[in-house]
């Protein structure tokens, strides 16, 4: 017994761990072959090897383990954590080299008695013993764990970038007054820089020689980092698109972060030494994974401010480049077009935006886009909600217009000039796509699947993309006749060098047939000029005429439709008209003038209590204050009924001598001229509030009124179709015009256009309405 | 007080006096051109035949150059013979 005493005392001096301690005690090698021998004899060598395990076990499990977590159970605080970790490391490796040592000599044994156990010869000790010992650690781990973890780490990577940018700027550093040390946040004159970072190297190594380091911190170096990535990319590159930054950052990446992760992996030392494989790879597969996070981060922070972008577009074209080498990496086209439609629908189409800001957009979108994507699938994804919005808007057309032909923000008129060279440049184009068949790409899977009849409508140009909004020309070339003909008539601040250009600008675009009105409509205002100035020179007009006239002579066919205001002269004045017309058709045989006397401009002199004033008034205005010439006093009533004018109008024309000063309305519709005594004591001023826009007027019919004339040319079809087939519902009527009527005229109207042009009908008696269904009054 | 119109600039549309509206030949209207023309007026004008019909010029010279035999007004089926006043 005392032998087997002795025999155990002497094992257990050997492998404490046999006592449920790993105190280190110091025997040589001698020491240990005796026990072996001992042991041996005994033929115990079996049990003391599995016993050893069983311990090591037990003391991880119930010692080691524990009292490192212990550490973490406390809430972390950034100061202490750091330190908490060190210290929680630096014991837990105490531990583990302890058992190193306990290991060799089990190493030793093992090799010495020729243990048979087969299944562990394949493993050696150190192997089981780190599979033990990070279930057991792992096994446990503590909730707030990570988190110690981050702090720990993000202190040291704050030290370490910090030195970095010093090491970069040394110059400017020491100009710099800091108080307290950006690394570690102490007053500088204790900063404590140098002396963490040799606690981080320290603990580093231990992790690593316990090969915990990527068990432990991996999943939450992975997260700091890609948060530091995260707070770096936004910090730099936030609303600045007029720079790449690109290459910076990937500099960042490459210097900062793999650096720093190369010393945490690599022993403190920022060198892989050549044979290191292993350390290699970590950092190589880190360097990938974080270069993709990296693009990624860049490509979302420019998507997301993408419609800023849009914005400043020439400026912020790098910004742009950047993102095409980014979405090259990483596929994010469905956020970015997500993302996109949203910033644009939030920004844009909502009723506080001027149609005009909106097309603006509008065209920075199409210039901005195309630049990222040439192929236009993108484009048309994203803008089709801009389209749509500003199809329901009544203003688009003629905000489009205005853009083409005055100098505005949407740089239109510009795109316009540009496209004198279009034609040529598209000939060229299909010579390229041709040559270059090889580089050709299908288009991507979101493109839209509808055959599109034009291969080029997706690489059209602004202009195209703008007008195609409605998709018809007719459209936008009646709105631009409207607009020059006000232009032509009412404003008359005609420069016809400018609209002859801008008008051949146009052709070039929509083709001669649509826009050949405009151009007999030039032509009418520039040969009036001379017909006037033949007029003039006709001794037997110019010897008997009371004032000069000069007229605008219009080809009545080219022009639209004027609206319906009359106005009929002063017999003195329509004298003065007939003595031009007789001229004009002694000039020109077989023709003769019909005038149109409320559009004009009369320039006249009004002599007025010793003052004369001058002014340029409208034919109307003129014709109100020629009878107030001849009698002070006029009731509305009378006055309309001799220039022809309904009172409203009238009331609404008279208002204008008002606002001057020169008549009052003395009793309810009866006006009188203010008279020579009075005229002193009222103060212009007083009234000016009433003044109105008259000059703005459009000559033209509305519109709306043009359309109810182009449906009145269906009227005769209607009444044909009522009369033979004697009641139909508004859904026959309007098919049957579709199908017969509609087209040689190649006038399109919808169903509720046409009801309510027949509800017009019914008002006027010429239809009856019943039961659903229209039939003609017998 | 006392009203001087200094000058006035009036609009007017033009028109050809003629006893109907619109070409027999193309039914374009008078004022507007016949169908190988842009520009009206000068450029498009009108003539008048003995019979008082009257047509685009353009169009009533086709009219005859297509008729090989007997030169008809193709509204009446007179002889044509041009006005010439």
């Amino acid at each position: 017994m005392t032998d087997i005493d002795a025999v155990w005392e002497r094992t257990c001096k050997v492998f404490p761990i046999l006592k449920k301690t790993l105190s280190e005690t110091s025997v040589g090698n001698e020491d240990i072959e005796h026990v072996i021998r001992e042991l041996s004899a005994l033929g115990l060598c079996e049990s003391v090897y599995e016993s050893a395990f069983i311990e090591f076990d037990f003391i991880l499990r119930q010692q080691i383990v524990p009292r490192f977590w212990k550490h973490f159970e406390s809430v972390p605080d950034p100061d202490t954590g750091f330190y908490n970790f060190q210290l929680a490391v630096h014991e837990l490796y105490s531990d583990f080299s302890r058992a190193q040592e306990v290991l060799r000599r089990l190493t030793l044994f093992r090799q010495v008695c020729r243990l048979k156990n087969q299944e562990k010869v394949a493993k050696s000790e150190e192997a089981t013993f780190d599979e033990l010992f990070r279930s057991v650690l792992l096994s446990q781990l503590a909730a707030n764990f990570n988190d110690i973890v981050y702090a720990f780490y993000k202190v040291s990577f704050r030290i370490f970038a910090n030195s970095y940018d010093n090491n970069d700027q040394d110059e400017f550093a020491e100009d710099m007054i800091e108080l307290n040390c950006n690394g570690c946040g102490k007053e500088t004159e204790r900063c404590r820089c140098q002396e963490l970072v040799c606690a981080f190297n320290t603990t580093n190594k231990h992790l690593y020689k316990m090969h915990l380091l990527d068990k432990l911190a991996g999943y939450t170096l992975t997260n700091l980092i890609q948060e530091r990535i995260t707070a770096h990319v936004e910090e730099t590159c936030k609303g600045v698109f007029d720079a790449s930054h690109i290459k910076n950052l990937q500099k960042w990446l490459d210097t900062i972060v793999i650096n720093w992760l190369t010393r945490i992996f690599n022993r403190g030392s920022s060198k892989i030494s050549e044979g290191d494989g292993y350390t290699h790879n970590v950092i190589e597969n880190f360097r990938i994974k974080l270069s993709y996070f990296l693009y990624e981060t860049y490509a979302k922070l420019i998507i997301d401010q993408f419609f800023n972008i849009i914005i400043d577009f020439p400026d912020s074209q790098l910004a742009i480049d950047d993102l095409k080498v980014c979405l090259e990496k990483i596929d994010l086209r469905k956020h970015l077009i997500k993302t996109l439609k949203q910033s644009l629908e939030a920004r844009l189409l909502h009723p506080g935006v001027n149609t005009m800001d909106i097309l603006t957009g509008y065209v920075a979108a199409i210039k901005a886009i195309r630049h990222l994507d040439p192929s236009g699938v993108l484009l048309e994804t994203t803008t089709e909600p801009i389209k749509e919005y500003l199809r329901k808007r009544s203003d688009t057309v003629r905000c489009v217009i205005t853009g083409l032909t005055e100098e505005g923000p949407t740089d239109l008129a510009e795109e316009l000039a540009k496209s004198e060279t279009l034609k040529e440049n598209v000939d060229v184009k299909g010579k390229d796509e041709m040559l270059n068949w090889e580089v050709w790409n299908p288009d991507p899977i979101d493109a839209s699947p509808v055959p599109r009849p034009k291969r080029t409508s997706r690489s059209a140009d602004i202009i195209s993309m703008v007008v195609d909004i409605y998709g018809s020309k007719e459209l936008f070339v009646n709105e631009y006749r409207n607009l020059l003909a006000d232009r032509l008539l009412v404003q008359l601040d005609f420069n016809p060098e400018k609209e002859i250009r801008n008008l051949e600008l146009l052709k070039l675009r929509f083709g001669d047939s649509l826009l050949h009105s405009c151009e007999v409509m030039l032509k009418d205002i520039s040969d009036s000029k001379r017909i006037n100035s033949h007029i003039q020179s006709d001794l037997n007009y110019s010897n008997g005429k009371a004032f000069p006239i000069s007229s605008l002579i219009l080809s009545s066919q080219f022009w639209p439709a004027f609206n319906k205001e009359t106005l009929e002269l002063p017999d003195e004045i329509q004298d003065e008209f007939k003595k031009y017309t007789t001229s004009y058709e002694a000039y020109k045989g077989n023709r003769t003038l019909v005038w149109r006397p409320v559009t004009g401009r009369v320039v006249l002199e009004i002599e007025l209590a010793g003052r004369t004033l001058e002014m340029t008034v409208n034919p109307t205005q003129a014709a109100i204050i020629h009878y107030f010439q001849e009698r002070n006093e006029w009731a509305l009533e009378e006055l309309s009924g001799l220039l022809k004018i309904p009172p409203s109008i009238l009331r609404k024309r008279i208002s204008f001598w008002q606002t001057q000063g020169l008549i009052k309305e003395r009793d309810t519709d009866i006006y009188t001229l203010i008279d020579e005594m009075e005229q002193s004591q009222v103060d212009p001023s007083q009234s000016q509030e009433i003044c109105e826009e008259d000059e703005s007027e459009s000559a033209m019919a509305s519109a709306s009124d043009q359309r109810e004339e182009e449906l009145q040319v269906f009227w005769s079809y209607i009444v044909g179709m009522l009369t033979n087939l004697d009641s139909m519902p508004i859904e026959r009527i309007h098919q049957m015009l579709k199908m017969f009527a509609s087209h040689g005229s190649g006038v399109e109207f919808t169903q509720e256009e046409l009801k309510n042009f027949l509800q017009r009908k019914v008002r006027e008696y010429k239809l009856i309405y019943n039961g659903g269904v229209y039939h003609l009054p017998k | 007080m006392k009203v001087k119109i200094k000058s006035w600039m009036g609009v007017a549309t033009w028109r050809w006096i003629a006893n109907d509206e619109n070409c027999g030949i193309c039914r374009m209207s008078f004022e507007n051109c016949c169908p190988e023309c842009s520009l009206p007026g000068d450029d498009c004008p009108l003539v008048w035949g003995a019979c008082s019909h009257c047509f685009h010029m353009h169009c009533i010279v086709k009219w005859l150059n297509s008729q090989p035999n007997s030169q008809q007004c193709p509204m009446c089926r007179q002889n044509w013979k041009f006005n010439i006043q």
